[in-house]
Parts: C-alpha cells; structure tokens; sequence
C-alpha cells in the first residue's frame, strides 16, 4: 500500500526549501548549482508522485524534460562560472560587483 | 481559393525557419570554426529572420489563425479531463501569430545591427546562432499550449541568452553581467517549474485549458494558489517585472547592446505572450476568484510597484544605457496592466492594448538601445554627458534616437503615443482608473528622463570625445536597423488600425 499523496508534498516542499535555503546563504557558485538543481528535484518529486496518483503518464515525462534542461542548465551555468573564475580569480557570487545592484 | 492546402504543421513554418537558420548556422560553423567571414553569417541569420517575418506576415494576412479566418490550429495530440477533449500541445492563433512578428522583426535588427558590433570577435557564429535558437524559443513560447512546452520553449530562451549575455569572455562586465541573469534566471525557473508541479499536483494535467476545467471545484486550494504564484514568479522573471527585475539593469548595461535590446524588447514580449495565455486559458480569472485565488490582485499591486520603480530608478541614473534597462522595468509595469484591468466588461480591449504596447515597444526599445550600441561602436561613453552634441556629428542617428524617446515616453505623433493612449482608456473603462492614473504619472515622470537624453544630444555643447566620431566611420548595419525602427516606429502611429484590429481579435479568442 503506498503512502498518502500529501507526504510527498510534505517532502518537496522540504527539499525545495532547503535548496532555496542553500540558493540564499552560499556564496560558492558551484554549492548555488547545488542547490538550484535540489529545487529541481523537488519539483520532479511531486510530478511523479501526483502521475502515480492521477493515473497518467503527464508528469513521468515532464519529470524526465526536467532532467534534461537540469543538465543543459548545468553545463552553460559550468561555463559561466568558468569565464567567471578567468576574469576574477575567484568563485564568490558576491565578488563581480563592478556594476551596482 | 487556394491553390493547394499547406499541411497542419506548416503553420508553425516561421518557427521552423527560426530553427532551420540557427542549425544551418551551426553547419557553417563546422565547416569553417573561425570563420570572420561577417557579411556571410550575418546575411544567414538576417535572411532567416526576415523569411520568418515575411511568412509571419504572410499568414496574418491570409488570416491563419483567425477564428472567422482559417481557423487556430491546434497540434500535437489532444489532452482528455473527464471525457473532454482539449487541443494539443502547440496551438497557432492571431496572438502566437502576431508576437512572432515581434520576434522576428526584433531579430532582424539585431542581426543586422551585430554585423557591426561583431567587428574583431570571435565566435561569430556561435552568437548568431544562439540569437537564432533564443529566437525559436520565443516563438514556441507564443505558441505553447501547455505547460510542459511552455517550460521547455521558456529554457531554450533562457539558456541561449545566459550565453549571449556572458558572450565577451574577457569584459568583466559582461561575465559579471551573465553570471547575475544566469544566477537568478536558475532560481526562477526552479521557482517556475515548482509551481508547474504543484498545478499539476492539483489537477491532474498539464494541457491549459484542461488545467482550468480540472481546476474548477477543487479542494486543494491552497496548494493550487502557491503554484499559481510561483507560476507567476517565474514569468515575473522574464518579463523583468519587480521582485524578480534585479537582473536586468545589470544583464542589460553588462551585455552587448545588442543583446541588450534583443532581450529587454523580444525576451520581454515573449514573457508577456506566456503570461497572457497561461492566466487567460489555464487560470481564468473567474473560475480561480471562484475558488478565492485572487492572482488579479497580485497582478495589479505588480503593476503598480514595477511602473513606480521601474520609473523612479530610471529617472536617477548617470548612464544612458542603465536609464534604458530601468525604463523598461517601467514598461513591463504598463504592458501588466493588460492582465491587471482584465475583470472589467471590455478585457478584450485591455488585453489587446496590451499587446499593442508590446508591437510598438519591440520597436522603440530595439532602436533606442541600438542607438546606446552606435555610441558604443564610436567608444563615446556612457553617461548623459558623453552623448553631449552627438547631434552635430550624426544628426540623422540623433533624430531616430529622438523619435525613440519621445514614443517612449508616449507623445504623439509616435506609435507609443497610441498604444499607451488605448491602454489607458481601456483601464478607465474597465473601472480601474487608478491603474490608468498611476500610468499617467510615471509617463509623466519618465518624460523627464527621457527629454535628458534629447536635451544632450541637441542642446549641449560637444564633449571633447564627441570629436572623435568621424564621418568616415559610419557603420551601415548599426545604421540601417535604426532607421528600420524608426520608421517602423513613427509608420505604426497611421497603421496602427490593423495592429489593433488583429490584438483586440488575438485577445477575445484567449477570452470565454
């Protein structure tokens, strides 16, 4: 018997959370990669969850696109970061501050 | 009577085209990795553009799309909610139709306008390239039907324009200015796609307007009220309306200004163009009030803050091209009032003035920020007084220049004047005057930002570096996309009936 639809819910919205957290206080880029691709996942967590509860296959393969454009949002955030380090030596978000806010 | 009758997916031919250019790009490319050769991939991507303009136009007038015309087309499989069956998941109507205009002509300048910027970079391919596949997305994103393609259509932009944002590797400015819109347009679409789970967690299905018929009746509100806010978060993003708009005065100063132009007019169309059809068809305003999820309120309390904000920060700026990215924080707040004033009896209208802003603002904006990459091109500066007494040197870029700002602003006899004029009576008349008043002073306040500009160009002194802008160094392409614009911007005051005709058609269709 499976578990009532509203503890995957309770878990999403956890991850999701905690990636935003991470997204809020980590100045590393990579460790901001991290955390984004936990919200991600968050968002697969309820789209397979809810197409095992709906009946229909919608949000198996939705999930499985969020995966892709995860990995494609990767590699050019892979490239930026790297331009970054090149044109400041460093991995620190809060570095680039030539233009303000 | 036709001769013959095109297929079905044939009317998704513009996009195709879009998608055709950037590979065939992407061929040349691999044929000759460092190629220079300017006039070569700039033609490609301006020819595949200006196709995709001319059978934009061609359908338009033919009238696909049209409901009394030849009808919307709806492809790609259908979507059941208890035994009804809804459209596909691309649907090609006059609002798709229209915006890819936008699109395209939007693309056009640019291409035309980076056959001088280009001059001495490297990888000219890539950029063209990635103009182009940001250029399909935008195209799928006005024709998508459902939320899986609007995700996906959504990424393709967003993913090509963090490169051509980051595209001069060794400009600190430009990395800096990539890494801010990648930083935050990762979060956004995480946002996004978050809110895209939990609809999908309520109703069962991803199709619009299956999502609005599930959506009736259910229990699950509040989970159904945060994925739409977070929905709306993620095309905040986009649009660069207030809580998500900090990226854009940084991506839009750091960015070539091409770029700049590319996505503060096209990138935010294409935003507006999901906003529209995600609120109107999956989110209709009185099934949700129904069900106490009052995401017109939100609406309206962001266009209230974005034009407000967009406006004062504007008017504090030193830099030209800054001004610009912060007035079109401002315009986002305009064109919202289209979705914001759309529970009065004439939401057709409202609606339709609101894409009618977006036509005229693809091209005002494009021109004004491709002027800011004249300026660039010449190495004048950045700030108010760097464009002192341009007007001597080149008096013909000054007065296209002068057009854009003054349409900006909405005077007459400019397009801007018109759009804004009809998005603010259709305020009014909806009930919501103070929407329309609280338009009418930030108008007011940015005609003060805008006639600074116009004040150095004409009225002041030259600046010693004025100097250096010689008649021999007049770059044709930066040339003939202002003009382009210009034109285009002063001709849609007189042709501004077949605009309004076709977005007051486009909007009543989205409507019930």
């Amino acid at each position: 018997m499976a578990p009532p639809v509203e503890y995957y819910l309770f878990l999403s919205a956890a991850v999701f959370c905690i990636g935003l957290f991470g997204i809020l206080t980590r100045r590393n880029a990579l460790m901001f990669l991290m955390s984004v691709e936990l919200m991600l996942n968050a968002a697969n967590i309820n789209f397979i969850a809810f197409s095992f509860h709906h009946g229909n296959l919608t949000g198996q393969v939705f999930s499985l696109f969020t995966m892709a454009l995860a990995a494609a949002e990767v590699a050019v955030g892979i490239g930026i970061i790297l331009v970054l380090y090149r044109n400041f030596q460093d991995m620190d978000v809060t570095k680039p501050a030539t233009m303000r806010w | 009577m036709a001769l013959f009758e095109l297929p079905e997916w044939a009317a998704l031919a513009p996009t195709f085209v879009l998608a055709a250019t950037s590979l065939a790009l992407l061929v040349i490319d691999s044929i000759d990795p460092d190629s220079t050769n300017r006039p070569m991939l700039a033609g490609t991507a301006t020819t595949g553009a200006l196709l995709a303009l001319a059978v934009t136009g061609w359908y338009l007038v033919a009238g696909v799309g049209d409901p009394n015309g030849r009808g919307i087309v709806s492809l790609f499989g259908t979507a059941q909610v208890d035994g009804t069956v809804f459209g596909g998941q691309l649907v090609v109507d006059q609002m798709s139709l229209l915006f890819t205009f936008i699109f395209a002509s939007v693309t056009a300048m640019v291409t035309v306008a980076s056959y001088d910027y280009l001059r001495g970079h490297s990888y000219q391919a890539e950029y063209y390239s990635l103009v182009m596949l940001a250029a399909t997305g935008m195209s799928l994103m006005a024709s998508a039907a459902s939320l899986a393609t609007v995700f996906v259509s959504f990424e393709l932009l967003s993913l090509s324009s963090y490169a051509l944002v980051a595209f001069l590797k060794k400009n600190r400015g430009s990395v800096e200015a990539g890494l801010k819109y990648f930083l935050i347009g990762a979060l956004s679409s995480a946002v996004f796609v978050y809110g895209i789970s939990l609809v999908y967690a309520v109703t069962g299905s991803l199709q619009l307007a299956a999502v609005a018929q599930a959506a009736a009746g259910t229990e699950l509100v509040g989970v159904l009220g945060l994925g739409v806010i977070l929905v709306l978060g993620g095309i905040a993003f986009k649009t660069a309306v207030v809580p998500f708009h900090f990226w854009a005065p940084e991506a839009y100063e750091g960015a070539p200004a091409p770029i700049s132009a590319f996505l503060s007019s096209a990138s935010k169309a294409a935003g507006f163009v999901v906003a529209f059809r995600v609120f109107t068809l999956a989110f209709p305003f009185e099934t949700f009030l129904d069900l106490g999820v009052d995401w017109v309120l939100a609406v309206q309390i962001l266009a209230v803050v974005t034009m407000t904000l967009g406006n004062f920060a504007a008017a504090t700026q030193t830099e030209v091209k800054r001004m610009l990215a912060y007035s079109s924080v401002g315009h986002a707040g305009y064109a919202l009032i289209g979705l914001a004033a759309i529970t009065g009896s004439n939401s057709e209208i409202v609606l339709g003035a609101g894409m009618m802003h977006l036509v005229v603002y693809g091209f005002m904006n494009t021109g004004a920020f491709l002027f800011v990459a004249l300026v660039e091109y010449w190495d004048v500066g950045r700030t108010f007084e760097d464009y002192n007494g341009l007007a001597t040197r080149a008096p013909v870029a000054s007065l296209a220049m002068t057009v854009f700002m003054f349409s900006l602003a909405g005077l007459p006899p400019f397009g801007g004047f018109a759009s804004k004029y009809i998005l603010f009576m259709g305020a009014v008349n909806a009930g919501f005057w103070w929407l329309a008043a609280v338009g009418a002073v930030n108008s007011a306040l940015s005609l003060y930002y805008y006639s600074r500009v116009v004040k150095a160009l004409w009225f002041e002194d030259p600046s010693d570096d004025v100097g250096k802008v010689g008649i021999a160094n007049q770059p044709v392409g930066l040339y003939a996309a202002i003009l382009f614009a210009a034109v285009a911007t002063v001709a849609l005051l007189p042709a501004f009936g077949p605009v309004s005709d076709t977005a007051v058609s486009a909007a009543s269709s989205l409507l019930p």
